[in-house]
């Protein structure tokens, strides 16, 4: 076979009509593309929504576990790259186990901060000690049940690293009086990048803090100005006498405001991230503009109130085919490099399920 | 061996070492599979085999037990190879029907409805009344102590003789009243709050010397005590802990989809859906407050006169943003004191 040939498809599949491989016109032929498509149908998806939904009222919540995998296991299987389907191979009573945890946790969290006070240093404490376990097991839980051409992806991290990660940096970014957020920002995704294999190749992350802090730091800049306008708009208009009508009106301008802020830096970070980040041959290009993602956020939000929420998977599809359509992945050269092991094969994954510290706390 | 012809799939083979893929042809028939790509023959027994869940119109995966993965399109000739999950499969054969959605819908929607109306508030007043009001006692404490703290409340510049007078009538009130044992009256000075008083977990009830300052009389006073009487011989405070947290559950359960504007959609709905039960506990703390004072000889007019009063400095909001209110109207309060009074 041709180790020069970047698609990953041999040319006798190439002619089968369900798998395409164009070159991505946009960028140069030197740097083909692998085609992402995401495939789901808003009729499809709202069939598998609407009855895990009733099925998850019904027992009380406890078929939300299935539900999850259900919902995974379509977003993934629509989401082909290079003609193949990622495969999520997560199971249910992991996830209900998970899901028990995290339901007690916030539990305690919510009595904490609500009713007994006095538990609160506690509760804090404990929160300290868990949350580089929660991030850890989220990462690790994500990356061993997600597959593609049958190898999965595995999360190398530890507690003691992540702990370093998460304490070290927040703590220089709580002395200088969240400057240094970025920095921590950067370091969070450089950690969960860098521990992520697949097929024996580590992924690699060189986006820089001064990077994160540039999109921070002009969202943080115009949120500021709108806020000082829709105060003095405010000033305007309690003087002018207006009352309730322009308070709502005041309430859903500060909303907007939040909102657009939330998809700037939505926008801007998550082209950061995926344009910064490398797994082997593989490159990839985030195109995502803040102006088309604040419109999806804004038709999304309407559609979902105007339609007391039987749009929500109409929109989930919608802003999953948005994200596919702005992503592609370019090879640089052949992608021999990824060589599948034992351990890392679909089935080893499914022995490991009776595991009892196997589940999921990505809720 | 004879057999019919076997049945064929055409399928991509993944050997879960190379990311190459191979085309391969998949045939069965009677008890043996064959794999055929270009570079391998082999054989397995059908029962050995596994198929990935039917998800949507996906192409599905057959796992073969030496770890290699074949791709295919989805097609009822899978159905006849054993499967990897078995409640999938029925999950996936009720996603696969819009009458089976569509029934689910309306399921759904009734539920929900019935739930909110009539299930969540007759279950939350069962359960409630059979958690001891002991157990809010420390929750009461805290509160107390933490408005104490963020000087929320500080100490009431009301005469000894004037708290010792109402805490008389105030006993009198609450006597022979199921949670007679439980009530204790607590004075407070609250430049922050203004008139008001509140029913705190546990049956601590506190008053404020801006609300005993607005009164005409003492039996304007016991009015207002009578109201929060109401509120804890009701267990109001654990219903509105119960309702609100399983509202809330349900909320996010149902847009946990939409997480990337989450809050932002449920968050309106969840607000108004708790403001209507809110409301519903006032009127059913006015409704016990006058039958209470009546049956103390005291007229639940004073109720109105206390809330007309107390109304005339803030200017009542408009009829129209009620539903957003977490109290009845007032308007609709007094006269509904009025009407009592006259029963």
């Amino acid at each position: 076979m041709n180790d020069k040939n970047p698609t990953l498809v041999p040319a006798d599949l190439r002619s089968s009509g369900s798998t395409t491989v164009n070159s991505n016109p946009a960028s140069p032929p030197s740097q083909p593309g692998l085609t992402l498509q995401f495939t789901g149908s808003a009729g499809e998806y709202f069939r598998i929504w609407i009855v895990n939904l009733c099925l998850t009222l019904f027992t009380l919540g406890i078929f939300s576990a299935w539900a999850k995998v259900r919902k995974k296991r379509y977003f993934y299987s629509h989401t082909l790259l290079d003609g193949t389907p990622f495969q999520y191979l997560g199971q249910p009573i992991p996830i209900l186990k998970g899901r028990l945890i995290a339901a007690m946790l916030f539990g305690v969290w919510y009595t904490a901060t609500h009713y007994v006070t006095s538990l609160l240093p506690f509760v804090l404490i404990a929160a300290f000690i868990l949350a580089p376990w929660v991030m850890v097991r989220a990462a690790a839980f994500n990356a061993r049940y997600s597959a593609f051409r049958n190898m999965t992806f595995s999360f190398a991290g530890t507690y003691t690293s992540a702990a370093k990660v998460m304490y070290g940096w927040a703590i220089l970014a709580l002395v200088s009086l969240g400057m240094a957020f970025s920095w921590w920002q950067q370091r969070l995704k450089k950690y969960i990048v860098d521990q992520t294999s697949y097929g024996g190749v580590n992924g690699e992350f060189s986006a820089t803090g001064g990077q994160f802090f540039k999109t921070y730091f002009i969202a943080g800049l115009l949120f500021a100005i709108a806020m000082i306008a829709a105060f003095m708009l405010l000033s305007i208009g309690t003087a002018a006498g207006g009352e309730n009508s322009f308070m709502v009106a005041w309430v859903v301008g500060i909303y907007a405001i939040y909102i657009m802020a939330y998809a700037y830096i939505q926008a801007r970070i998550t082209n950061l991230v995926w344009n910064n980040t490398q797994l082997g041959p593989l490159r990839f290009k985030s195109s995502i503009g803040v102006r088309s993602l604040l419109r999806l956020y804004l038709t999304n939000a309407l559609a979902i109130l105007a339609t007391a929420g039987l749009l929500i998977p109409w929109a989930t599809m919608r802003t999953l085919k948005y994200r596919a359509d702005h992503l592609s992945v370019i090879a640089t050269e052949g992608l021999h490099e990824f060589r599948g092991s034992e351990d890392g094969s679909v089935r080893a994954v499914g022995a490991e399920v009776g595991d009892f510290f196997d589940f999921d706390m990505s809720i | 061996m004879k057999t019919a012809t076997p049945l064929t799939i055409e399928t991509r083979l993944y050997n879960g070492i190379s990311i190459v893929p191979e085309p391969a042809t998949l045939m069965f028939s009677g008890p043996m599979a064959s794999v055929i790509s270009r570079s391998t023959a082999s054989q397995y027994p059908v029962t050995k085999l596994r198929v990935s869940p039917r998800i949507g119109t996906a192409d599905r995966f057959v796992s073969l037990p030496d770890g290699i993965q074949l791709q295919c399109a989805d097609g009822p000739l899978l159905d006849r190879l054993p499967q990897e999950g078995r409640t999938e499969g029925l999950v996936a054969w009720l996603e696969h029907r819009w009458w089976v959605a569509l029934f689910s819908l309306m399921v759904t929607v009734m539920a929900l409805l019935a739930g909110y109306f009539a299930g969540l508030p007759v279950a939350a007043e069962k359960i409630s009344a059979r958690i001891p009001i002991e157990y809010e006692k420390s929750l009461g404490e805290e509160s107390l102590a933490w408005m104490d703290q963020r000087k929320l409340f500080m100490p009431s510049d009301l005469p000894s003789e004037t708290q010792g007078l109402l805490e008389g009538s105030f006993r009198e009130l609450h006597q022979g009243l199921s949670m007679d044992a439980h009530y204790r009256l607590e004075f407070r000075r609250a430049p922050a709050i203004g008139p008001n008083a509140f029913a705190l977990p546990g049956g601590i009830i506190v008053i404020t010397d801006e609300m005993i300052l607005k009164t005409g009389s003492p039996g304007e006073a016991l009015a207002v005590l009578a109201h929060e009487i109401g509120h804890v011989e009701q267990r109001h405070v654990m219903r509105h802990v119960l309702q609100n947290s399983v509202v809330a559950t349900v909320a996010a359960t149902l847009t946990g989809d939409a997480s990337s504007l989450s809050l932002a959609v449920s968050g309106l709905p969840v607000l108004l859906a708790q403001a209507k039960y809110s409301r519903e506990f006032e009127a059913e703390a006015d409704e016990f407050a006058f039958a209470l004072l009546r049956q103390n000889n005291i007229s639940p007019g004073l109720f109105a006169d206390l809330m007309e009063r107390l109304s005339e400095g803030r200017g009542e909001k408009r009829q129209s943003w009620s539903f957003l209110s977490s109290h009845p109207v007032t308007a609709s309060r007094v006269m509904r004191a009025r009407q009592a009074a006259r029963e």
